[in-house]
C-alpha cells in the first residue's frame, strides 16, 4: 500500500527527487549544537497549541456570562478536557521559554549578523505574536486573574498623551474591559493571530533556506564568514544531511520538550494556573494577589520601580526596538561573543537583571 | 501616455481607492461606541457611613467609593487607580486608598502620596442635603 502511494506521488511530483535535494542534499554545519534544534521545537509548540486550541474550541462559548462557566465545564466534566485545557495552557508558557532560548542562543552565536537581520526580525515579530496570543488567551477563560492582568495590560497605551486613551479603548471596547472586550480578544486568538504568525512563520524559514543555516562561531569556520557585498548561498558540502541526521535531533528535542509539559501537567498542574485562575471575573474588585504571567514579572517589576507611568512605558518600548533593531547597530564582522568582552559583559548583566527583576516581581 | 503607464497609473488609483474605502469602514467598525455622556445621580443615606468609614458603589458604570473623612467630611472618589486601571482598595488603618496592582496609595482626598499613578483619583460631585449623601 505504502509503495503503491509512494510510487503514486513519484510519478506525478517526483518525491524522491524532492526529498534528495530539499532534505537530504540539504546539509547542516557539522558542529551544530542542540540549540540549533529550538526553532523547530517552536514550531512543535506552536503545532501542538493550535490543535488542543482547537479542540478546546469545541466546547469554549466566548461570552462573559458563560465563558468562566465553560472552560470549568472542559477541565471537570468533558472527557479528557483538563488534559487539552493544561496542555494548552502549559505549552502556552513552554512556548515563550523555548522561543526566550532560542533568541538567546542566536544572540550568543551572532547568529543575527549580517546576512541574517532580516531573519532576526521575523523570529521578533514570530515572539511578538506568541506573547499577543499569550494576552489575548490570558483573557478568555474570564477569570479575576484574566480580567484583572487584562485591565492593566490594556491601560498601558494611556501612558501616551493624545491617542493613549483612544487605543485603550480601541482594545478594550470601551473604558473598562468587558464582554465586549472578551470578545475582540477572542476573535483576535482564533482568527488573526494564527495567519499572522504562519505568514511570519513562513518569511524566517524561507530566509533561513534561502540565505542557508549559520555555523557556530566557536571552533573552526567553516562557511559564511568574510565580506558580505552580495548574495550568496552558505551551504556545507563536508555538512550532514538535515533528513534523516538533524531532523532526527529535533525529534529528539520535541521529545524533551513533551517530557518538560507532561511533567508539569502530572506533578505541578497548577504551576501556571495561580490563585484567582479559578475565580470567576469580579469587575467591581481588584484581587491582592494579582501577577501578570513569569515573562511579564520583569516589565511589571520596572512599572512598579519606575515613578512615572510614561517613562516606564517608553522605557520598554526602546528597550524591545533596541532588541528588534540590534543587528543594524551591531554591525562588525566578529559572531564570535567570547572575542567581544564588553557585549558579552552587557549580554551577561542584561540576563542577569531579568532574572533579579523576574524574582523581584514575584516575591514583591 | 503610453498604454503600460496607463495601465499602471489606473492600477494605482484603483488600488489606493479599494484601499481607502476599505479603511475608513474598518476604523469606524473596531473603534469602541462613543461614549454617552451620563448624568444619573446616586443617593445615600448619611446612617450607611459612619466617620473614618467608607461604601463602595457604582457611579455611573464607573466604581467608586464614598469616604467619610473624620473632621473633613464626605468625599466621592473613582476607585479607577490612574496608573493602569485597578480598583484601590480602602485602609481604614492607614487611612488611604491602595491599589494592589502596583503598590500606588492615594490620600482619603485622592491625592497622589506614593508609587507610580501620575495623578490623582477623579472626584465626583457630592453634596449632603439633610440626612442624604447625593453624588452627582
Amino acid at each position: 500500500m505504502w509503495r503503491r502511494i509512494k510510487k503514486g506521488l513519484e510519478v506525478r511530483i517526483g518525491l524522491e527527487d524532492l526529498v534528495n535535494t530539499k532534505l537530504k542534499r540539504y546539509t547542516v554545519p557539522r558542529n551544530t549544537n542542540i540549540f540549533y534544534t529550538l526553532g523547530g521545537v517552536a514550531l512543535a509548540a506552536f503545532i501542538i497549541q493550535a490543535l488542543t486550541g482547537f479542540f478546546l474550541l469545541i466546547y469554549y462559548v466566548p461570552h462573559s456570562d458563560h465563558a468562566f462557566r465553560s472552560v470549568q465545564q472542559i477541565m471537570t466534566s468533558v472527557p479528557f478536557g483538563w488534559l487539552f485545557r493544561l496542555m494548552h495552557v502549559v505549552g502556552a508558557n513552554l512556548i515563550v521559554a523555548v522561543v526566550f532560548l532560542h533568541m538567546l542562543s542566536v544572540f550568543f552565536m551572532g547568529s543575527y549578523k549580517k546576512p541574517r537581520e532580516l531573519t532576526w526580525i521575523a523570529g521578533w515579530l514570530m515572539l511578538l505574536v506568541v506573547l499577543t496570543f499569550s494576552l489575548s488567551g490570558n483573557l478568555l477563560p474570564w477569570s479575576q486573574l484574566s480580567y484583572w492582568t487584562t485591565t492593566v495590560v490594556t491601560a498601558m497605551p494611556t501612558a501616551f498623551p493624545y491617542v493613549g486613551d483612544y487605543i485603550a479603548n480601541v482594545l478594550r471596547g470601551g473604558e473598562f474591559v468587558s464582554g465586549v472586550t472578551l470578545n475582540r480578544f477572542f476573535a483576535l486568538h482564533v482568527a488573526l493571530l494564527p495567519p499572522v504568525f504562519v505568514l511570519f512563520l513562513v518569511v524566517h524559514i524561507f530566509l533561513i533556506r534561502r540565505i542557508g543555516l549559520s555555523s557556530p562561531p566557536f571552533g573552526e569556520q567553516t562557511a559564511g564568514s568574510g565580506e558580505w557585498n552580495e548574495y550568496r548561498h552558505v551551504s556545507y558540502p563536508d555538512g550532514y544531511s538535515f533528513y534523516p541526521y538533524f531532523v532526527l535531533k529535533e525529534l529528539y528535542m520535541v521529545l524533551a520538550y513533551l517530557v518538560v509539559m507532561f511533567f508539569v501537567i502530572t506533578f505541578v498542574p497548577t504551576l501556571f494556573l495561580p490563585q484567582g485562575a479559578n475565580i470567576p471575573a469580579d469587575p467591581l474588585k481588584t484581587p491582592a494577589y494579582i501577577k501578570p504571567q513569569w515573562y511579564f514579572l520583569a516589565p511589571y517589576q520596572m512599572l512598579k520601580l519606575i515613578p512615572n507611568k510614561f517613562l516606564g512605558i517608553s522605557i520598554q518600548l526602546l528597550l524591545l526596538a533596541m532588541f528588534i533593531l540590534w543587528p543594524f547597530f551591531d554591525t562588525g564582522r566578529e559572531r564570535n561573543i567570547l572575542k567581544r568582552p564588553l557585549l558579552l559583559v552587557a549580554f551577561l548583566a542584561s540576563l542577569l537583571l531579568w532574572i533579579v527583576l523576574t524574582v523581584w516581581g514575584r516575591t514583591s | 501616455m503610453k498604454r503600460r503607464k496607463f495601465l499602471k497609473s489606473l492600477l494605482a488609483l484603483l488600488g489606493s481607492t479599494t484601499l481607502v474605502s476599505f479603511a475608513y469602514p474598518l476604523v469606524r467598525f473596531i473603534a469602541p461606541p462613543s461614549k454617552k455622556a451620563e448624568v444619573k445621580r446616586l443617593s445615600l443615606s448619611k446612617g450607611d457611613i459612619p466617620a473614618g468609614e467608607a461604601r463602595e458603589v457604582v457611579f455611573n458604570n464607573t466604581p467608586a467609593i464614598v469616604i467619610n473623612r473624620p473632621g473633613k467630611g464626605y468625599i466621592a472618589l473613582s476607585k479607577v487607580c490612574t496608573h493602569l486601571g485597578c480598583l484601590v482598595e480602602f485602609n481604614k488603618e492607614k487611612a488611604r486608598l491602595i491599589c494592589p496592582c502596583h503598590a500606588g496609595e492615594f490620600s482619603l482626598d485622592g491625592k497622589v502620596l506614593s508609587g507610580p499613578p501620575p495623578k490623582p483619583l477623579t472626584e465626583f460631585p457630592l453634596r449632603v442635603e439633610g440626612e442624604s449623601i447625593i453624588i452627582g
